[in-house]
């Protein structure tokens, strides 16, 4: 497999766990059961965490005051993942989640310090038979933090993918900037998608908006793909791939690492 | 908090319910309580055929294996099912059709109220149906009505003269196992409405009920049944008040509309029973259960302005059925003190080429708690499914809760679903720039939450705008200091 | 008509007025000029009543009564004005319908009668023509979708509308193409009596040429540290403020 073979050989640097006190490198977990990490005041850090078998798995995550954390979370297998992420203040968090397969990944955001940001984007391809689940729940403990995330999904077959978003703002949260958004593609008519952006919100001086669609492939940018000489089955992985590529595409420092997982999107959207 | 936004909240908080009087109106009760003989005692006081008694008994052994929901964001307290009466009625029953008859405390009560039941009736055009506690009192404009073959009178009447469309609609769309409250408002329902509109008649005026609760410890449990026939078309209005008291009454209602091929149906409510004190002592508990069921080309909407009780369960839904049907839900909420409200509704795709729309508003003042839950479902076989829902939330105060819990669940590849929500305060600026204009805080806070409901209140017919939005208004009454 | 003496103001710890001296009587146009982050945006908040600065020190009678301990609302009843630079949206909220209100309350506190529903019809239509606005306009929400001209000239209506005393524009003129400007300057002119009075506040000279000063004066660092007729503006648009505020440089 490209992607491991990139992890082992380039410049990733396997981590066990424990506390990032300095900068490094980006960081790579393969197929981890239990991970913990800290990320320390003012340090910045990235990790890659790849699923590549079915299995269950615990990330927990600590960001200290002002630190700031790029992760990457990828799903090649059957796995059901449970992460955490507590934020101190003024912290960073980037995360980006890609599911190729059945998977469920449950992220639990805590924003605990004033200045507090999380961003999210994720992308989920269902064929077959696959199950899809990306839970995402972010809490606004204080007041002053952002948070924003857009999860797309493309199913088909008789393929489920779900998201299920949660934000709460806590009360005397005050200042929250949230913003959650679900985008689905719905291909063939067995494949099914269920998406429930959920605010549960107890302080008045918030923004917070959410949006959720299903749809289908754009039949006008189709035609007009084809009178230019491509084949529909082309212009329909074309428009799906434009779909997801913007969230596959923020992954990874690495580039070759991005190529490579850009590779395996296509692959996989090809069985569509 | 600054000082002025202290000011504006304690405004809002100071609002007074003004139909919280009682009327000292005889009343015939019975026992409090729930049992197989209590079902039977209000079968037979009705005079109810025995296929309606075998479904009240069905219905009452099925709730009794069932458990009060608690998946909804509100905290309810224990309710004790045998601690109501579970039915009351005006001692003098008006079997007229002369208001001359209607006991003389009644008809005042009704005239506070604000329905007309008198000649003003005719002058605005509509048919009104008023029920107080269990029993309809008076339905207006029958001989009007009839000329066309509409039929509108109370549940009582319709299941004595109508027995056969009666059985074959009642339960059809909410059944007996729906859900813990339609069991039980199945096995105990007092009346209600029934209201038949013959096929490709267009009903000339506005039919509307007026629900009252009035006697102490009763609890409220109407059904309401509208049958549209193919081509026909009904705007239907519905109101509710009910005394100030300490203790909670509940209350709960079914409505089923059935709309057949190629008629429409317009449900508009305004809800305002007794919504507690500002302690969050009393009040209603309105747990309801209202669907529709629309066939071909058939088009359903629900408007709702909710301002009253003290917690409200309720979820207008649309079975779009037939192809190219349309269901609609448009929803004020609005809770302020202590009230809590989980509402919103289902659209469940089944038909082809169906549409559906949503829009909820949702004002959340004092220490009330306000939830759209929602839930748009696109059927495997169902093609070319659109629906749009907006849901926006407005805060009034620091200390109240606005929440939004939609689903999208859809299993055809054609279906285009969209939901959107925000949530938004009134701002300092735009209070800065009503007042620097000359208006009081006080009526720039009634102007700017009109407005931002005012989407749904257009959608209200006239005389039900003016009232609800004299009602959001209300709410948000009180002194400038 | 208003008379303000040594007025301090402050927003948060920041004071942002320094002691302002101001005196403007029925009939007379003043412009209030001066640099970005001088204070002329804040002189008109404050004399509005806007509760986010709070006056330190000072006096400003209006009509011979004591402004500042007046709301917001009671101010604009007596007759006093403010044209917004950032005018605020109200969704859902009809121009028509905020008009209604606001006329009424006016004319309810001058003790007059409210008007019927065809009078303030025919008022709106008047109005409306003064800045060229189409009537339609009225029956949209309250500056909801409205270009910056359309804003701009929603004010000048309103002022319009509601006859004040006193107008304070503040920065009417910015974010106007030059039609635009015409038209809302234009309409603040034909506003004009001898029984009212007019203050302007702006960056740019090109507005006066239109709505003609009787002063004009340069606002800097929280005072008033020059004032003069109409010339003065003229000179400032040609030097600059630097000949003015050297002096003042810390």
């Amino acid at each position: 497999m490209e992607l491991l073979e990139l992890i082992r050989n380039g410049e990733f640097r396997h981590f066990g766990g424990g506390r990032i006190e300095s900068a490094c490198g980006p960081l790579a977990a393969v197929d981890p059961s239990k991970l913990k990490m800290t990320v320390a005041s003012g340090v910045s850090a990235s990790i890659v965490i790849l699923h590549t078998r079915a299995d269950e798995t615990v990330v927990d995550i600590e960001l200290e005051p002002g630190a700031s954390l790029v992760v990457d979370d990828l799903y090649l297998a059957e796995t059901f993942a449970e992460v955490r992420i507590r934020q101190a203040a003024d912290s960073r968090c980037r995360l980006t989640t890609v599911e190729l397969q059945s998977a469920n990944a449950d992220y639990d955001i805590d924003l605990d310090g004033a200045g507090a940001s999380f961003e999210a984007g994720g992308v989920f391809v269902g064929s077959d038979s696959d199950h899809c689940v990306v839970d995402l729940t972010t809490r606004h403990n204080v007041p002053d933090c952002t948070s924003s995330s857009m999860v797309k999904g493309v199913v088909s077959g008789k393929a489920t993918g779900e998201f299920r978003g949660h934000v709460y703002v806590a009360p005397d949260a005050q200042r929250t900037d949230a913003r959650q958004q679900s985008r689905n593609i719905e291909l063939g008519d067995n494949a099914h998608v269920i998406t429930k952006p959920q605010l549960e919100i107890y302080a008045d001086d918030v923004k917070c908006s959410h949006g959720a669609t299903v749809g289908q492939i754009d039949d006008d940018a189709v035609l007009y793909m084809r009178q230019r000489g491509l084949s529909e089955a082309e212009a329909r992985r074309l428009q799906i791939e434009g779909f997801v590529s913007d969230v596959v595409m923020r992954c990874s420092v690495d580039e070759s690492f991005r190529e490579a997982l850009n590779g395996c999107v296509k692959t996989k959207l090809e069985r569509l | 908090m600054d000082k002025k936004e202290a000011d504006i909240i304690g405004e809002i908080e100071s609002q007074e319910y003004k139909y919280g009087f009682t009327s000292d109106i005889e009343t015939e009760t019975i026992p409090r309580g729930l049992s197989e003989d209590v079902v039977r005692l209000i079968s037979r006081k009705k005079g109810e055929p025995d296929w309606l008694l075998e479904m009240r008994l069905k219905a009452y052994r099925h709730w009794l294996t069932m458990e009060m929901p608690t998946w909804a964001h509100l905290d309810i307290p224990e309710i004790d099912f045998q601690n109501i009466i579970y039915y009351a009625s005006p001692r003098k029953r008006p079997q007229v059709d002369s208001l001359d008859d209607i006991d003389p405390e009644l008809k005042r009560t009704f005239d506070k109220l604000g329905i007309p039941l008198e000649e003003q009736m005719a002058l605005s055009g509509v048919a009104v149906d008023a029920v107080m506690d269990s029993v309809s009192i008076k339905t207006t404009f029958k001989d009007v009505l009839a000329e066309k073959g509409i039929i509108f009178c109370s549940m009582s009447e319709a299941v004595r003269d109508y027995p056969d469309l009666v059985r074959k609609y009642l339960g059809s769309v909410v059944s007996y196992a729906d859900n813990f409250y339609a069991a039980l408002n199945t096995a105990v329902f007092s009346d209600g409405s029934f209201c038949y509109i013959p096929k490709g008649v267009r009903c000339p005026m506005e039919l509307s009920t007026y629900f009252r609760i009035n006697a102490a410890g009763t609890g409220q449990f109407e059904r309401t049944l509208i049958v549209a026939d193919e081509g026909a078309y009904v705007s239907y209005l519905e109101g509710c008040t009910a005394p100030r008291r300490d203790e909670n009454q509940l209350h709960a209602a079914v409505v089923e509309i059935v709309v057949l091929r190629d008629a429409e149906v317009k449900y508009s409510t305004v809800q305002n029973w007794y919504p507690g004190d500002k302690d969050g002592k009393g009040g209603i508990y309105n747990f309801v259960t209202k669907r529709g069921v629309c066939h071909e080309n058939a088009r359903l909407s629900w408007t709702q302005v909710e301002t009253g009780s003290a917690i409200t369960w309720k979820y207008p839904s649309c079975v779009l059925l037939g192809d190219n049907s349309v269901g609609e839900f448009y929803s004020v909420a609005m809770t302020n003190n202590f009230q809590q409200a989980d509402t919103g509704t289902k659209m469940i795709h089944i038909g082809s080429n169906t549409r559906s729309r949503i829009v909820s508003k949702g004002i959340s003042a004092g220490r009330s708690q306000n939830s759209y839950r929602g839930m748009v479902k696109v059927a495997r076989g169902a093609a070319n499914v659109r629906n749009y829902s907006q849901c926006d939330s407005l805060l009034i105060g620091d200390r109240c809760g606005a929440h939004t819990f939609p689903v999208i669940d859809s299993r055809n590849a054609s279906a285009v679903v969209e939901h959107e929500a925000t949530t938004s305060k009134i701002s300092e600026e735009q209070l800065f720039y009503c007042n620097q204009r000359g208006l009081s805080t006080e009526d720039a806070v009634g102007l700017i939450v009109n407005g931002y409901a005012r989407e749904v209140l257009n959608k209200l017919p006239m005389e039900f705008a003016v009232e609800a939005q004299k009602l959001l208004a209300l709410n948000l009454e009180g002194t400038v200091g | 008509m208003l008379s303000v003496k040594n007025l301090h103001a402050r927003v948060a710890d920041k004071e942002i007025l320094k002691g302002i001296d101001l005196e403007v009587k029925a009939g007379e146009v003043h412009a209030i000029m001066g640099p970005n982050g001088s204070g002329k945006s804040t002189l008109a908040s404050v004399l509005a009543g806007n509760e986010k600065y709070t006056v330190t020190e000072g006096e400003v009678l209006f009509e011979g009564r004591n402004l500042l301990e007046l709301p917001v609302e009671e101010r604009a009843r007596m007759g006093l004005f403010l044209g917004f630079q950032y005018p605020v949206e109200i969704p859902g909220v009809t121009m028509a319908n905020f008009m209604k209100m606001a006329v009424g309350e006016i004319r309810k506190y001058r003790g007059e009668e409210p008007l019927t529903a065809a009078e303030f019809l025919r008022m709106m239509r008047e109005k409306c023509a003064i800045v060229e606005l189409d009537t339609r306009m009225t029956s949209r929400a309250v500056n909801e979708g409205f270009s910056g001209g359309e804003k701009k000239k929603n004010e000048i209506f309103q002022m319009a509308m509601l006859e004040p005393k006193l107008a304070i524009l503040d920065e009417t003129d910015s974010g106007l193409d030059i039609d635009a400007l015409r038209i809302v300057a234009t309409g603040v002119t034909k506003l004009r009596t001898p029984e009212n009075a007019t203050v302007v506040i702006t960056h740019y000279q090109r507005l006066l040429d239109y709505i003609v000063p009787d002063y004009v004066h340069v606002l800097y660092k929280g005072r008033i540290i020059y004032s003069g007729d109409k010339t003065l503006a003229l000179k400032l648009e040609k030097e600059g403020y630097d000949w003015l505020i050297n002096d003042y440089k810390e």
